[in-house]
């Protein structure tokens, strides 16, 4: 039952001017997903746990709520805090993928584990990866979303 | 044989973690890596979800069987199902074919499981049942411990 389910997803939307998060409610312990949408228009998700066919909806229609909205350009997948994910993982980063091509938007995968970076690879993802910290993420992504 | 067990489960979602976590502790005494564990874990999965939601469709009263058994370092699990069936397995483990594009199916899952594991065989028909089995030999445990001095 979904309400039972130990990962929960949190939706943590900045105000533009402030960095103060509003909804921001931690139920999830250290199970849970977070998204953040940052004030230049930029979805950072960190899932948390276990992402399977199971778990990734949730994510799926947040991501492509903002990315229809118009809140967001570009998605940083920051896989930092998770522990496992299967080829549904690949299904959801693809599919935003495919939300953001109406935007011309870009798509950074950070610090996966070497098995999801395996998987990525052997999915034609490699160039989408990056080691480092979300400032790096956005760094990059400044350059892609200005042609540089 | 060292060991062996089978678990039935409906075919539901929320039963992809209980196959992983039941599989994972069926291993764990052979110490894998933690990089061998996560490959296991996904083949695994890859799997199930291919039961779920090809085989049955996600008809919740639908059985999916896992067998697993240990010789030495090496486990060969067997998944199958009694559902649907895949009408051309060489097609279905094309890299990026997936029957099911509506569902966001990455189509890498058999690609996934021939890179992560040591042989891979799918036994499927028209006539319904898929039974896929793999083997994998997890590498012998380093002495990372040594006495100082």
């Amino acid at each position: 039952m979904a309400e039972n389910c130990r990962i929960s997803t949190t939706f943590v939307e900045y105000k533009e001017s402030g960095k103060r998060p509003l909804n921001y409610e931690p139920k999830g312990g250290i199970h849970m997903n977070q998204i953040t949408l940052t004030s230049g228009g930029i979805v950072i998700v960190r899932p948390a746990g276990e992402l399977d066919h199971h778990t990734a909806d949730s994510i799926k229609r947040e991501v492509s709520r903002l990315i229809f909205g118009g809140k967001a350009s570009a998605v940083i997948w920051d896989l930092g805090s998770l522990q496992f994910m299967d080829s549904a993982g690949i299904g959801l980063i693809l599919g935003r993928m495919r939300d953001l091509g109406a935007v011309e938007g870009g798509t950074v995968i950070l610090n996966p584990s070497p098995t999801m970076k395996k998987m990525f690879e052997l999915s034609g993802l490699g160039s989408h990866l990056l080691e480092g910290t979300q400032e790096d993420a956005i760094k990059r992504l400044g350059g892609i979303l200005h042609g540089k | 044989m060292e060991n062996e067990m089978t678990l039935s489960f409906a075919a539901i979602s929320e039963n992809e973690a209980l196959a992983r976590m039941t599989l994972t502790f069926f291993v764990a005494a052979l110490d894998p890596t933690l990089e061998e564990i996560s490959e296991y874990k996904t083949v695994i999965s890859e799997a199930v979800t291919n039961a779920i939601i090809h085989g049955y469709e996600e008809d919740r009263s639908g059985i999916v069987t896992v067998h697993a058994a240990l010789d030495g370092r090496e486990v060969t699990v067997t998944i199958s199902d009694q559902g649907g069936g895949i009408e051309n397995v060489e097609e279905a483990m094309q890299p990026m074919y997936t029957s099911k594009p509506e569902r966001e199916r990455s189509g890498m899952g058999f690609t996934i499981m021939e890179s992560f594991t040591d042989s891979l065989s799918v036994d499927s028909g028209q006539e319904g049942g898929t039974t896929v089995t793999f083997k994998k030999k997890f590498s012998p445990v380093q002495e990372t411990c040594s006495s100082v001095g």
